[in-house]
């Protein structure tokens, strides 16, 4: 039954739209307090050494200096999920981002002038860089913080699934595949650039943050842990984020560094990064290296995937190291696959470590799983349309990790996807082709699974809403959620604004203040509409409870009778209606008087994975499939991207406009992934920290990007809306190498595929 | 960050004067201020003069000129102004492609010909379509004398260029050559300008390639103006290849001629591995593209 909407569904321009483009929305970079100072770090200059000695004694000196820290001036505990992780380093240097010394001062340039006053003398030691050769028996102790957990002194983390029989399927199969797969460190490249203002008072102890974080209260709690304070002593305000795509997921040393400032000056200290300390010291997606072993039975059904992943986990850890926990979704679930096996294992080595980027390991995951799949189909002579199509995922499949799927548009996606690139593609035009068939033109498909309503991996995976109708009929949406430009206030004001009939444009959302707002866990896992939004439909329904009441009373009618539209509540069946401001006057200022204001918290019905990763983790499961037109230069390896189709499994679509804006700037970072990006190392030290080299995709290099919403209409989301955020940049990567490899009949087997690459395995003298 | 003063010279008398002032500090002219500023962020040094040539206001620094004889470009002609060029976009479409293909256009807003040639760096867009066009460096001294240099001697390296402390680069000159004499349609120009890099814009070529060929109405061709830019420590006129092309006719030339033209252009190329684009990478696109102009 479709019901119809007033707003949900329509295109709604974003509503805090207008603060963005007039330059009023206050960044982190934006704030002034008064009495400010401006805080920096003093990184290594060697990735691996000893320190001899730390001088700050003329730092100290200069005038405007307030404060000069090192570790030995602060009692604080080690960071990260591991605890591996010192704020400031001591004794030794790991890697290139670390951070030796900070300082407060009068100005940005006071601040900068004092750490070149510092002095440091290092004793170079041997770095280790190749996951590989840290995994040796004999190699060296990297991190020194560890607990022990694994028997290799190396080993961060490690995870292991499995299900079915391996070795049975593996028998069954008449055909194997196995290769290597090499996935490079790309990073987020937001716009603005790492900051946090910290503010401590000295009068009554409390710190307020002025914060980018996605996870305002995890970071509450892992900022006193830190510096050891009580939680509820710290105060997280959440400033206008300008890019978050997962690398305001955990905390870094900067944070608690900047906090450690104001904490000695007892005044507020900023922290900015510069854009190239931003490349250096800010996370990045994982890299990693697959080795994958899949078989198909003579059918082309799938019947096993083997897949070995090693994680290069830096020198210390942050969430990368468990993105494998997505990464096992894909290889266990994506397709029907009745045997998985899957082993991961990051290992500490000297370079910079991996954050958590949209995405959570899963481009990586399905970038390898959809190249094995492509080579699958050449070894059994099956068109790569047709063997997706046969093991694609299904409605109500339960698959042997244990995800339920409600809803599932996989198959629909890829149908879509597949007619649409027929229907697009162009033969090569005869000036193109030329005497030399410069040109060479290829397809390639690639699908997707994501979460799509959260993810158990935190006690709680809920979020609280407290609506507040004040006597003039606006709104006040007070969430947990935040906004990291994905449009989720929007969102929630629409989902508002239709069961309340008051317009969006008199609904305020207050949501970046921990000290008013309710628990959230956090913006990841592309959760927010889905969670947030049945929460907010919970709140509306406890209020409706409180109002409904009393407008039947007013207007002489049954609860039932009543419809809440255009800012009055009307009786259907006596055709009047009443203002709804006058309906909360009327609760508020006679007696008994109330308030219409009410609390809800909605915890999704997801469970946590058990001890062998099996569980349905999330409330809703997204699909999505892509196909890719390209176009290679056999004469300069340029590969260019001619049209994208996108269909994704939405569930329901519920603003056009943001979830365009969420596909388009998805594909774009996805193709960026696939051509251009890679943050180049060498011996611990990065190369291109800059714009300059760090080829991010320009507006120029966008391609027809042709969107399909399939609406599932799930069950247990907003209106049967699913998680969108994440799915769209997920297989682009994997589908652009495809169709690379379909058009230079060359295997592709790492990332990016650069113009370089592509000249080499075209003329065949180099592996790729 | 090198921390500077800004002189703002109204006129040339003015600008002459400073430079005059200046001969015993160190100074840098800015006029686009798309490299100086980003240099002297990631310099540290004693304080510099920045004598800024935004605000001088001189027709021979900052108009496009036809004569005819030739084309003159004043040093502070933006990108942009060049890409709008009529006469230039006819004449000479390899310099109209190079200036739109500099950068992104919010840069070509602002960044100068001058800029590009004085930078001298091997990977200049609008210098090497300058060095294929065998444009000529007018230069102007504090005397208030003029000295000109072809520009393949003008860029002697990275960064480093003929000018003397006591001189500025006033103007280009860019010949007409059989423009003057012989009635050229567009059929007779074979003139482009092809960057390889991996970006549409924003980009730094990776390898660049400038060529202007003229032929006569027998199809002759009479003239070849070849350079290849980010192919070695300097822009490289490609003077074998040009010599190997004249008096030939591009519809006689068999697949053996093309590999051959190729090879010679090849020759000028003494690339870099870096994180741009390795040795090899850079001397197989250079010859697969020259291949292609024919």
């Amino acid at each position: 039954m479709t019901k119809d909407f007033n707003i949900i569904g329509k295109p709604t321009p974003k509503i805090d739209a207008n603060i963005r483009v007039t330059g009023e929305a206050q960044f982190g970079h934006d704030i002034q307090l008064p009495n400010m100072l401006y805080g920096a770090i003093l990184r290594t200059k060697e990735p691996v050494a000893d320190i001899i000695s730390i001088d700050t004694s003329k730092a100290k000196q200069l005038d405007g200096v307030r404060c000069v820290i090192t570790a030995d001036d602060v009692d604080v505990n080690n960071i990260s999920y591991r605890r591996d992780h010192p704020i400031l380093k001591k004794g030794q240097v790991n890697c290139i981002r670390d951070e030796i010394a900070a300082v407060a001062a009068t100005s940005k340039e006071i601040a900068q002038k004092a750490l070149e006053l510092i002095e440091v003398e290092y004793k170079v030691r041997e770095g280790i860089f190749d996951p590989f050769e840290a995994i040796k028996e004999d190699a060296p102790q990297i991190n020194h913080f560890i607990d022990g957990k694994y028997p290799n002194k190396n080993i961060a983390e490690h995870f292991h699934y499995e299900h079915g029989n391996l070795d049975e399927e593996k028998a069954k199969s008449k055909f194997v595949v196995s290769h290597r797969f090499t996935l490079p460190r790309v990073t987020h490249c937001c716009m603005a650039t790492s900051n946090m203002t910290a503010d401590y008072s000295k009068t009554d102890g409390r710190l307020t943050l002025y914060s980018t974080t996605q996870v305002p209260f995890l970071y509450q709690r892992d900022i006193a842990r830190a510096l050891k304070m009580e939680p509820s002593k710290i105060r997280i305000i959440q400033v206008v984020i300008g890019g978050g795509f997962g690398s305001k997921l955990d905390m870094y040393p900067y944070e608690p560094i900047c906090a450690l400032l104001s904490m000695k000056c007892g005044q507020p200290v900023q922290l900015i990064f510069s854009r190239e300390e931003e490349f250096i010291a800010s996370p990045t997606r994982q890299t990693m290296i697959y080795d994958v072993t899949a078989g198909a039975d003579e059918n082309g059904g799938f019947t096993f995937r083997d897949v070995k992943a090693t994680l290069d986990n830096g020198a210390y850890t942050s969430w990368g190291a468990t993105t494998p926990f997505v990464m096992m979704q894909t290889f266990s679930s994506l397709y029907q696959c009745p045997a998985c096996r899957f082993d991961s294992t990051s290992v500490y080595t000297n370079n910079v470590y991996a954050g958590s980027f949209r995405g959570y390991g899963n481009p990586q995951a399905t970038f390898a799983l959809e190249r094995t799949i492509d080579m699958l189909a050449d070894e059994i002579g099956m068109s790569k349309s047709e063997i997706r199509l046969k093991n694609a995922n299904f409605k109500g499949e339960v698959t042997k990790q244990g995800l339920h799927f409600i809803t599932c548009g996989h198959k629909e996606a890829l149908e879509i996807v597949i007619e649409k690139v027929k229907e697009s593609t162009h033969p090569l035009i005869p000036s193109q082709e030329g005497k030399h068939k410069r040109y060479k033109k290829g397809v390639g498909y690639a699908s997707m699974l994501h979460v799509g309503g959260g993810a158990k991996i935190y006690p709680s995976d809920g979020c609280g809403t407290t609506l507040k109708i004040d006597p003039f009929g606006y709104l006040t949406i007070i969430t947990g959620s935040s906004e990291i430009g994905q449009g989720s206030e929007t969102v929630l004001a629409m989902i508002a604004s239709e069961e309340l009939g008051i317009d969006i444009s008199k609904i305020k959302v207050i949501n970046t203040d921990t000290d008013i707002k309710p628990w959230d866990v956090g913006v990841h896992a592309s959760r927010t509409s889905f969670v947030a939004g049945n929460s907010v439909l919970g709140a509306v329904k406890k209020l409706k409870e409180k109002i409904s009441p009393k407008a039947a009373q007013l207007l002489k009618t049954d609860i039932d009778d009543l419809v809440y539209e255009n800012g009055v509540i009307k009786s259907i069946k006596k055709s009047e209606s009443i203002e709804l401001d006058k309906v909360v006057r009327a609760i508020h200022f006679k007696e008994p008087g109330d308030l219409c204001i009410d609390t809800y918290f909605f915890e999704p019905s997801s469970e946590f994975a058990d001890k062998e990763f099996k569980g349905n983790v999330s409330g809703a499961y997204a699909f999505a499939s892509q196909s890719v037109e390209v176009e290679v230069d056999t004469y300069t390896g340029n590969v260019n991207v001619l049209d994208i189709h996108v269909a994704q499994d939405v569930g329901k679509v519920l603003n056009p406009l943001g979830l365009a804006g969420q596909i388009e700037g998805g594909v774009v970072m996805g193709m960026g992934y696939a051509l251009l990006e890679e943050l180049v190392v060498d011996k611990g030290m990065i190369l291109n920290p800059n714009f300059h080299n760090y080829k991010l995709p320009t507006s120029m290099d966008v391609p027809r990007i042709h969107f399909y919403p399939i609406e599932t209409e799930d069950s247990l989301g907003p209106y049967g809306a699913k998680g969108v955020g994440e799915a769209p940049l997920i297989p682009t990567a994997a589908a652009i190498a495809n169709a690379v490899s379909d058009a230079i009949g060359v295997q592709i087997d790492s990332l990016p595929v650069t113009p370089e690459k592509v000249l080499r395995a075209l003329s065949g003298n180099v592996k790729f | 960050m090198t921390d500077f003063d800004v002189i703002s010279p109204g006129n040339v008398d003015e600008l002459l004067l400073e430079i005059e002032n200046n001969q015993s500090n160190n100074f840098r002219f800015g006029a686009g201020y798309t490299d100086l500023l980003l240099e002297l962020r990631k310099q540290s040094g004693p304080k510099i003069n920045v004598i800024n040539l935004s605000n001088l206001n001189d027709p021979d620094f900052s108009s496009i000129v036809k004569s005819e004889i030739n084309i003159r470009i004043g040093s502070l002609v933006t990108a942009c102004e060049i890409v709008k060029n009529n006469d230039i976009n006819e004449l000479f479409p390899v310099l109209h492609k190079a200036a739109n293909t500099l950068a992104s256009k919010q840069i070509r807003q602002v960044a100068t010909v001058g800029g590009n040639i004085c930078t001298a760096s091997p990977a200049g867009d609008i210098a090497t379509a300058l060095v294929a066009l065998e444009a000529v460096c007018e230069i102007l001294s504090t005397k208030n004398e003029i000295r000109v240099v072809p520009i393949s001697e003008f860029m002697l390296g990275v960064r480093k260029t003929a000018l003397k402390k006591n001189e500025i680069l006033r103007s280009v000159v860019i010949p007409l050559r059989f423009f003057a004499s012989l009635r050229m349609t567009n059929d007779r120009i074979i003139s482009d300008f092809i960057k390889i890099g991996t970006r549409k814009s924003m980009e730094c070529a990776v390898v660049s390639l400038a060529y202007h060929i003229l032929q006569d109405d027998e199809d002759k061709i009479r003239y070849a103006g070849i350079a290849i830019g980010s192919s070695a420590p300097t822009i490289k006129f490609t003077k074998n290849a040009y010599e190997f092309l004249i008096g030939k006719r591009i519809k006689e030339l068999n697949d053996d001629d093309i590999i051959e033209f190729a090879k010679k252009v090849l020759e000028y190329a003494s690339p870099i591995s870096d994180i741009r684009g390795s040795e090899w990478y850079r001397k197989q696109v250079l010859f697969n593209i020259s291949k292609s102009i024919l």
